[in-house]
C-alpha cells in the first residue's frame, strides 16, 4: 500500500477545491439539536466538518439507503399507466471523516444489495462516492469491532485511511480511486510518519480489544444449530421492540416497498426502512404471525447478523460500532449479549465433545 | 433498597408472583430487570439512574413477558399512572398485578453521563412532580428523599412555544418533524400505546402514508398525540426511544397541558378516576362546536 502526507492545511485545501467543482462532501458535524453530539452531513465548508469528537449518532447508510426515496412514479393515462422511473446515477461525493465501523458497514451491506438482483440506486451512489475514513480515537467501552474481525484501523471499505501524526496526517492509499482523490495533494511520507501512524493504528486496536474477545468461527454454525434453544425465550425480555437499533445500525437494511397516491391518477412507488424488530414485518396476510413475540424477533436480529449473512456471504453483518447498545431504551446490549452466547456455545461445544 | 429486596424475594419464594419486574445494573447502568427466582432478588436495585417506565413491560402486546406469568412491577409515582392508565383502560386486572411503589426523590435526564441531581441533570419531567410519594400500590418502600431541583428546561420550552404565532409554531414543529424516519420506536416504547392494531399500520384504507415524508410525519405524530391526549403519563419513554431525538416528550407535554386547562384533568394514578377522552360532562366547554 502507498502513503502519502497531508497536512492539515492541505486537507482543507483539498476539500476546498472538492466543494469548489461541486462534489458533495460528507462528514462528521456538531449536531443542530445538542452540541456535544455528532451527525453525518453534508458540510459547505472545511470548518464545518468536527472530526474525532464521538462516534456519529447515525451511521452512514442513510446516505446510500435513505430513509425513504421514491423509486418510481406512475400516472394513469387512458392509454395504460405511465411509468417515469428516477435516475439511478448520482452525483459525486465525498465522504471525509467517517470511522472504520460505518465504512465497513457499506462495504458489507454491498454484498446483498448485489445478490440476486443488483440495487442501482445503492450502487449508483456508491460507485459516484470516495471515502476517506479516519484512523478511529473515538472508542468507548461498548465498541467492539475487533471481536468481529475489524477494528478502528481498518482499511475495509475505505478509499483511503487517514491517521493523524504530528501537523496533519498519513493518508493510506487503500483504492486506486483513493489515490486519484490524493492526486496533486499532499507530499511524500517520512519513514518516521509512517512507523509513527502504524504504532498509533496499533495502540487504537489495543484500546477496543479488551472490549470483548474475538468471536470464534464455529459461532455462527453453532447458532444455525440452535434455533429452537430454548434461551431464545428470555434473551429478549427487556426488548421493546421499538426498532431504535435497527434505524441507528450500519448494516441493517431491509426495507418496505409502498405505493402512495398523490392524485387519483398519480402516485409514487417509494421504499422505506423497515425493521425486522416489529411486528408487522413478518406478519401474514391470513393474520398469522411466525414471529409472535419479540423473542422471536429478537433471535431474527441476532441469528441474521451472525448467522444467516455470514452463511450466504461469508461476512458478519455487524461492526461492532454499538450503536444499538446506544440507542436501546430498554438495555439491551449486544456486546453483552454476544459474549453470554459465545460462552455458551463454547461450553456446549465442551459438553457434546466428551 | 433493601426493603425492595425483602418484598421481591418474599412475593417469588411464596409463589405470589412468578416474576418481579425492577431495576437491575447492567454493561451500561441500571437496565430493566426480570427477576423470576428468590436467591436473585439481592440484584434489585433502585435509585436516580431508574429513569425507565416499566410499566411498559405489562403491556399485554409484550408477549415474551407474559409469558412469564404473574407479575410484581418497580414504579415511581410516575410510573404508577400508566399502571392505572391501562387498569382504566381494561389492559391489566388490578388484582393480577403487584405494585412495588418507591418513594421517590427524582431521576437523571441522562443517567449514563451524570451521577448528582442538580436543575440541569434532574430529568425535566420531575419538574412540578406531585406523586413523589406514590398512590397505587400494594407495596409503598423506601424512605422518602428529599425534593429534587427543578430543571426548566422543558418549561421554558413550552411557553416559548406558546409565545410563538402559530405560523412560526409550525415551522418550528415542520423542522423537527421532519426528521422522523417512521420506525414507530416512540410508540413500541409507550405504556400507553397497547393498540393491537395501530392506525398508522392499517392499509385498507391507508389512513397515514408509511413513507417519511413531512406531510406523513405530521400526520403520524399529529395522531399519536391527540390520542394520548388525557392519557400520557409523561414518562417521555416515546423520547427516550426516539433514534432521531426529535421532542416529543415536550409535544406531549403541551398537549397534556391543554388538556389540563380546557378539562381540569391530569394523568391520574387512581384507575377510578375517568379520563377526559372516556367520560361525558354537561359542563365541558364546548365552544368549538358551532
Amino acid at each position: 500500500m502507498t502513503h502519502k502526507y497531508l497536512s492539515q492545511q492541505g486537507l482543507a485545501s483539498l476539500v476546498g477545491e472538492l466543494l469548489a467543482a461541486g462534489t458533495r462532501v460528507i462528514a462528521p458535524v456538531r449536531a443542530k439539536d445538542d452540541a456535544e453530539q455528532v451527525d453525518y452531513q453534508l458540510i459547505d465548508s472545511f470548518a464545518d466538518a468536527a472530526f474525532g469528537v464521538r462516534l456519529p449518532r447515525r451511521s452512514l447508510k442513510e446516505f446510500f439507503l435513505p430513509a425513504t426515496e421514491v423509486l418510481l412514479h406512475y400516472k394513469q393515462t387512458k392509454s395504460g399507466v405511465e411509468i417515469r422511473e428516477v435516475p439511478t446515477v448520482a452525483p459525486p461525493q465525498v465522504i471525509l471523516g467517517a470511522t472504520p465501523c460505518d465504512v465497513a458497514g457499506l462495504a458489507a451491506v454491498d454484498k446483498v444489495m448485489n445478490w440476486d438482483y443488483r440495487d442501482e440506486l445503492w450502487f449508483g451512489r456508491r460507485d459516484a462516492t470516495t471515502i476517506v475514513s479516519f484512523l478511529c480515537n473515538i472508542m468507548d467501552a461498548t465498541c467492539f469491532c475487533t471481536a468481529l474481525g475489524l477494528g478502528p484501523e481498518s482499511f475495509t471499505g475505505s478509499d483511503v485511511m487517514l491517521a493523524p501524526v504530528d501537523g496533519g496526517y498519513l493518508a493510506y492509499l487503500v483504492t486506486e480511486r483513493g489515490e486519484a482523490l490524493l492526486k496533486g495533494h499532499g507530499e511524500e511520507a517520512s519513514s518516521e510518519t509512517i512507523a509513527h501512524a502504524d504504532a498509533a493504528r496499533k495502540e487504537a486496536r489495543s484500546k477496543v480489544e479488551p472490549n470483548l474477545e474475538a468471536i470464534p468461527a464455529e459461532f455462527s454454525t453453532w447458532l444455525a444449530s440452535n434455533f429452537d434453544n430454548p434461551l431464545w425465550k428470555t434473551i429478549a425480555l427487556r426488548c421493546h421492540g421499538c426498532g431504535a437499533c435497527a434505524a441507528v445500525c450500519p448494516t441493517c437494511h431491509c426495507f418496505d416497498i409502498v405505493d402512495e397516491h398523490i392524485s387519483t391518477d398519480e402516485g409514487v412507488r417509494r421504499r422505506n426502512w423497515d425493521s425486522c424488530q416489529t411486528s408487522l414485518f413478518t406478519l401474514h396476510a391470513s393474520g398469522h404471525n411466525p414471529r409472535a413475540s419479540q423473542s422471536e424477533r429478537f433471535r431474527q436480529r441476532i441469528q441474521h447478523k451472525f448467522s444467516i449473512y455470514p452463511s450466504r456471504f461469508g461476512e458478519l453483518l455487524c461492526t461492532g460500532c454499538g450503536r444499538c447498545s446506544r440507542a436501546c431504551p430498554g438495555g439491551m446490549d449486544l456486546p453483552t449479549i454476544v459474549s453470554e452466547l459465545v460462552t455458551l456455545s463454547q461450553a456446549k461445544t465442551e459438553v457434546s465433545g466428551q | 433498597m433493601n426493603e425492595l429486596r425483602e418484598v421481591a424475594r418474599k412475593l417469588l419464594a411464596e409463589g405470589t408472583v412468578n416474576v418481579v419486574i425492577g431495576y437491575e445494573e447492567g454493561p451500561r447502568g441500571v437496565r430493566p430487570a426480570f427477576i423470576t427466582a428468590a436467591e436473585q432478588a439481592d440484584k434489585l436495585v433502585f435509585d436516580t439512574r431508574c429513569v425507565q417506565n416499566l410499566a411498559t413491560y405489562l403491556n399485554p402486546r409484550r408477549k415474551q413477558v407474559t409469558q412469564l406469568g404473574k407479575a410484581a412491577v418497580v414504579v415511581k409515582g410516575c410510573d404508577a399512572r400508566a399502571v392505572a392508565g391501562m387498569i382504566r383502560e381494561k389492559q391489566l386486572e388490578r388484582e393480577n398485578i403487584v405494585i412495588l411503589a418507591m418513594r421517590c426523590g427524582g431521576v437523571l435526564q441522562n443517567p449514563e453521563t451524570d451521577t448528582e441531581l442538580t436543575a440541569e441533570t434532574v430529568s425535566v419531567r420531575c419538574a412540578g412532580c406531585t406523586a413523589r410519594e406514590p398512590k397505587l400500590f400494594d407495596h409503598l418502600l423506601g424512605e422518602l428523599p428529599p425534593e429534587p431541583p427543578v430543571n426548566r428546561q422543558r418549561l421554558e420550552q413550552i411557553a416559548a412555544l406558546e409565545k410563538m404565532s402559530p405560523a412560526e409554531r409550525r415551522s418550528y414543529w415542520n423542522e423537527q418533524l421532519s426528521r422522523c424516519i417512521r420506525c414507530h420506536a416512540c410508540r413500541e416504547a409507550c405504556p400507553m400505546c397497547f393498540c393491537v392494531k395501530c392506525t398508522a399500520e392499517k392499509s385498507q384504507p391507508q389512513w397515514i402514508d408509511s413513507s417519511s415524508t413531512l406531510q406523513a410525519n405530521r400526520a403520524w405524530q399529529t395522531m399519536r398525540v391527540l390520542h394520548q391526549a388525557g392519557r400520557c403519563v409523561d414518562c417521555m419513554e416515546c423520547e427516550r426511544a426516539c433514534p432521531e431525538h426529535l421532542p416529543l416528550g415536550v409535544l406531549a407535554r403541551y398537549v397534556a397541558d391543554a388538556v389540563e386547562r380546557r378539562f381540569d384533568y391530569k394523568a391520574s394514578d387512581d384507575p377510578t378516576v375517568p379520563a377526559p377522552i372516556g367520560v361525558y360532562k354537561t359542563d365541558d366547554d364546548e365552544e368549538f362546536i358551532r
